[in-house]
């Protein structure tokens, strides 16, 4: 189907450009068909021009040429999002943070660098080698994705177990609001006195502004980093293994579980030497001061050993450490082994119901037929179970579908929530309600209104809408708000 | 849709296509995101695009062209890639697919020609180098500033327990970098016999330009006179790693034969480190190692370089993942923008790592990646002639010249 531009373009696109140059602004078939999608399993979005300022100016100019034209405008830091939160609906003007990727201030003695949204999270803590120092999110895409869209969706990662998600280290963030004015949300030192809307902010996926400079809180090295594999013979084991190293008093840096289909999927890329036969491995990483650190590997073992622990592996070195990181950090690219298409939910339930829930989502995904690998957080209960598939296959994503639902209820009636990390974006807006009143939702939106109240920032994001994104109406055998 | 050719004009395979999940992890190793933050410039968007012309969603217009056109088929893409897309394959079926409907500039075309013409090569390039000196040429980048009047010397054995592929510009730009091999090579007890003029080009920028068909005649004429069993040792990245290719280009049992025998010479050196003498490294100054990306993302042999480098020196590292220096075969004449901003970056990063670490010397086993960098004032030496070097004087420093990265010419 050809999608018609909207009327009016030229005279958007005419404003864009004077206002960032014509080289910053994409209006060709072939951006907007790639700006039309992120990582996410969801397709059909349609952009319109894609522009990519390289100030806190030109993100304002861009965001007042859209709202002038009565368009939306949606973020994009590097697309790697899993919820569809950077995909637009209705030909809104991208804007790509990707240019604004410059780390503006290093403060080592105050810990706090002020950066640009789009610099990568890995590249922040690279720059930080030799001060002691780094940035601790670190969702599994940190070598691709920014901080720009770590702040918007609140990210985790594996060692967010025992260093807090992004929120806890973002001090402070330069906004611009959808009427093109700026703000800077929170405070360099200590917490925001009144109300805390850096921490609405955080996590807001584009619906209440644009991040433009971050103020980020910066961690400081342990001394000691003890990385161990245990491999166990079901995920049942390990996941009791994990609720076992906690009730002993211990929070590790990361505590990470992977099945045996995702280890042996990523075996296949990283070549780590993980055990093909075991049904699950638990990763743990340990750090603090070197006696500790010591005890806790004891610790470790010992309550592996109670669970049946086959073989406990401790990284020698550095490399050998990053080589087993490798592996887990790389897992949802590695799995493309085993189908082409997967859909990843991310969930998360109290840590102590882990091995019940797991269960039962296999259980789920056997009943629809349907292939699940699991790989995930287990010190925090985020689930990550992926649902493996053949788009072309007829069937298959009413399938998908129904096992997606299915796997959320278990989480909700386990007591657990929609999603840890990757923000609800487009993907699982619709199970919203399933965890909220209408009160509820009406607060928040309420919220959204206070930050936007022209409605034009990334809308139809988050909240249960009747509206849909674009021509995919068009597949109406699939509930209302997932398209694959 | 407008034009009936697109499936006909790129035929990729479907499969391969289609195990990109976009997740995205190739973006940083990407060195034309790097430099735009513009999918269109990156690995996942190039597919997504192949994909898209396949399928009938894009138009095969000049955005379309030029995205695949600005790839540096540096391949950093794929060794980063969880899901193991074969992308170097993709980018060269997409790249041969348009070789007809877009044609490369005459100056390249004659310049591929040349190469497969070693005379005619050698006899050429001593007139520039004498024009050179009588300063009757202006400079153009892509030459060396200094091209040797010498060239390469015919091969001195008939008969040796290795080969050494000397290739066909760097035979004659470089011939003392062949000089340096032989004479480590020999250290270790083995006879190198040189492939010479009579073998000539490997075809890996043949290759690299999507002229298939001129690639293969090349790769059937050297594995035809390089007929043996003894191993085959290159000292170019971008040939050697055509050469363990060429079992995939032609296809057949005697070509997958032959490249078996190919191994990078640090790969064929560091099994025989112990007969390398051992230098003491303390007090020498750090050499810093810019990885080509045809030694380390195509042929994962960068753990070589190190092993066989750390005999005479400290390894300085840049870093950054192997990100393409810029220089990828031709494209440095072809995307001449887009080269130079990955030159400056790396250039950047080499001054501030230099300034760092106090390492004055860069290394690169490559021709293309040594002359890119020279052309902004980077002196890059072979891996082996430092290594040679030492072993000749082991007293002495090899390359720290003041014309090093932190020093000397400006780029202009």
């Amino acid at each position: 189907m050809v999608h018609e531009v909207p009327t009016g373009t030229d005279e958007l696109v005419a404003d864009l450009v004077a206002a960032i140059g014509p080289d910053r602004v994409l209006v060709g078939g072939g951006a907007r068909h790639l700006y039309g999608r992120d990582s996410s399993i969801i397709d059909g979005g349609h952009s319109g021009p894609v522009c990519f300022p390289d100030s806190t100016e030109q993100v304002a100019d861009c965001i007042r040429a859209a709202v002038a034209h009565g368009r939306d405008f949606v973020p994009r830091g590097a697309g790697t999002g899993l919820s569809g939160g950077a995909v637009p609906c209705n030909d809104p003007v991208v804007i790509a943070t990707t240019r604004m990727n410059q780390i503006h201030e290093v403060d080592v003695e105050r810990r706090i660098a002020w950066v640009g949204p789009g610099v990568v999270n890995l590249d922040l803590t690279r720059h930080l080698a030799g001060t002691g120092l780094h940035f601790a999110p670190d969702p599994s895409s940190q070598q691709a994705s920014t901080i720009g869209g770590n702040t918007a969706n609140n990210s985790g990662g594996p060692h967010c177990l025992a260093y807090g998600v992004t929120s806890a280290h973002v001090a402070a963030v330069e906004v611009v609001l959808s009427d093109a004015s700026t703000v800077v949300l929170g405070e360099e030192v200590g917490d925001a006195v009144g109300y805390d809307l850096r921490g609405a902010f955080v996590g807001g996926e584009g619906t209440l502004g644009i991040a433009t400079r971050i103020a980020v809180r910066l961690t400081p090295d342990p001394p000691v980093v003890m990385t161990l594999l245990l491999d166990f013979k079901s995920i049942v084991d390990a996941a009791e293994a994990v609720t076992g190293i906690i009730a002993a008093g211990i929070v590790p840096a990361a505590l990470e579980i992977m099945d045996q289909k995702v280890v042996q999927a990523v075996e296949k890329f990283v070549s780590a030497g993980y055990p093909l036969d075991a049904g699950a491995v638990l990763i743990v990483e340990l750090d603090g001061l070197p006696a500790g650190v010591a005890r806790e590997v004891e610790i470790v073992k010992r309550v592996g050993a109670d669970n049946g622990v086959g073989t406990v592996r401790v990284a020698a070195d550095n490399a050998e450490r990053e080589l087993i990181w490798k592996g887990r950090k790389n897992a949802f690219g590695a799995i493309a082994h085993i189908a082409p298409r997967y859909y990843l939910h991310d969930t998360v339930v109290p840590r102590t119901r882990l091995a019940e829930v797991i269960e039962k989502v296999n259980a789920a995904a056997e009943r629809h037929d349907l292939i699940v690998m699991n790989v995930f957080h287990a010190g925090d209960g985020n689930l990550h179970p992926l649902l493996m598939f053949d788009p072309r296959e007829p069937g298959t994503l009413e399938r998908v579908h129904a096992a997606g639902e299915e796997i959320v209820r278990i989480a909700i009636e386990a007591g657990g929530v929609l999603s840890g990390e990757h923000g609800i974006g487009l993907e699982k807006r619709r199970f919203m309600s399933l965890l909220f009143s209408p009160d509820d939702l009406a607060a928040q939106r309420a919220l959204r209104d206070a930050f936007d109240p022209l409605g034009r920032a990334n809308p139809l994001k988050v909240f249960p809408t009747g509206a849909s994104c674009g021509d995919v109406v068009g597949l109406t055998e699939i509930p209302e708000g997932v398209w694959v | 849709m407008s034009s009936p050719s697109y499936t006909e004009l790129l035929d990729l395979d479907s499969d391969s296509l289609t195990t990109c999940v976009a997740c995205g992890l190739c973006l940083p190793h990407c060195p034309t995101f790097r430099l735009t933050g513009d999918e269109r410039m990156s690995p996942r968007g190039r597919i997504a695009l192949m994909l898209a012309l396949q399928t009938g969603e894009a138009a095969c217009d000049d955005e379309w062209y030029n995205s695949m056109e600005t790839c540096m088929q540096c391949r950093g893409c794929e060794a980063a890639c969880p899901a193991g897309v074969p992308f170097g394959e993709l980018i060269s079926g997409a790249r041969a697919a348009i070789s007809d409907a877009r044609p490369l500039p005459l100056h390249l075309r004659i310049g591929l020609w040349a190469l497969t013409r070693p005379r005619l090569l050698l006899t050429g390039s001593r007139l520039v180098a004498l024009l050179q000196r009588l300063r009757m040429l202006p400079r153009v980048t892509f030459l060396p500033r200094r091209l040797p009047l010498s060239g390469s010397s015919l091969p001195r054995r008939t008969e040796g327990d290795v080969i050494l592929f000397t290739g066909c510009v760097m035979d004659v730009w470089q011939p003392e970098v062949h000089d340096a091999c032989e004479s480590v090579i020999e250290v270790t007890g083995s006879t190198v016999l040189r492939s010479g003029p009579r073998t000539g080009c490997c075809g890996a920028l043949h290759e690299h330009a999507g002229l298939h068909d001129s690639a293969r005649e090349l790769a059937e004429h050297v594995i035809a006179t390089l007929q043996g069993d003894q191993q085959v040792l290159v000292d170019s990245a971008g040939c050697g790693a055509a050469l363990k290719a060429y079992g995939d280009l032609l296809g057949t049992p005697e070509a997958k034969v032959f490249s078996e025998r190919v191994l990078d010479v640090h790969e064929w050196l560091a099994e025989r480190s112990d007969a390398l003498p051992l230098a003491d490294v303390s007090g020498r100054p750090g050499v810093i190692v810019q990885d080509p990306c045809h030694l380390r993302h195509v042929q994962d042999a960068h753990g070589a370089v190190r092993q066989v480098l750390g005999h005479c020196s400290e390894v300085v590292e840049l870093n950054d993942d192997g990100l393409c220096c810029g220089a990828g075969g031709s494209y440095s004449l072809l995307q001449p923008v887009m080269a130079t901003a990955a030159r400056d970056r790396k250039v950047e990063l080499i001054r501030d790592v230099s300034a760092r670490s106090g390492a004055n010397i860069v290394v690169s086993a490559n021709p293309g990646c040594s002359m890119h960098l020279a052309t902004a004032g980077i002196e890059v030496l072979h891996p082996i002639q430092v290594l040679a070097g030492m072993l000749a004087s082991p007293g002495e420093v090899v390359g720290g010249s003041p014309a090093g990265p932190a020093g000397g010419a400006d780029g202009r």
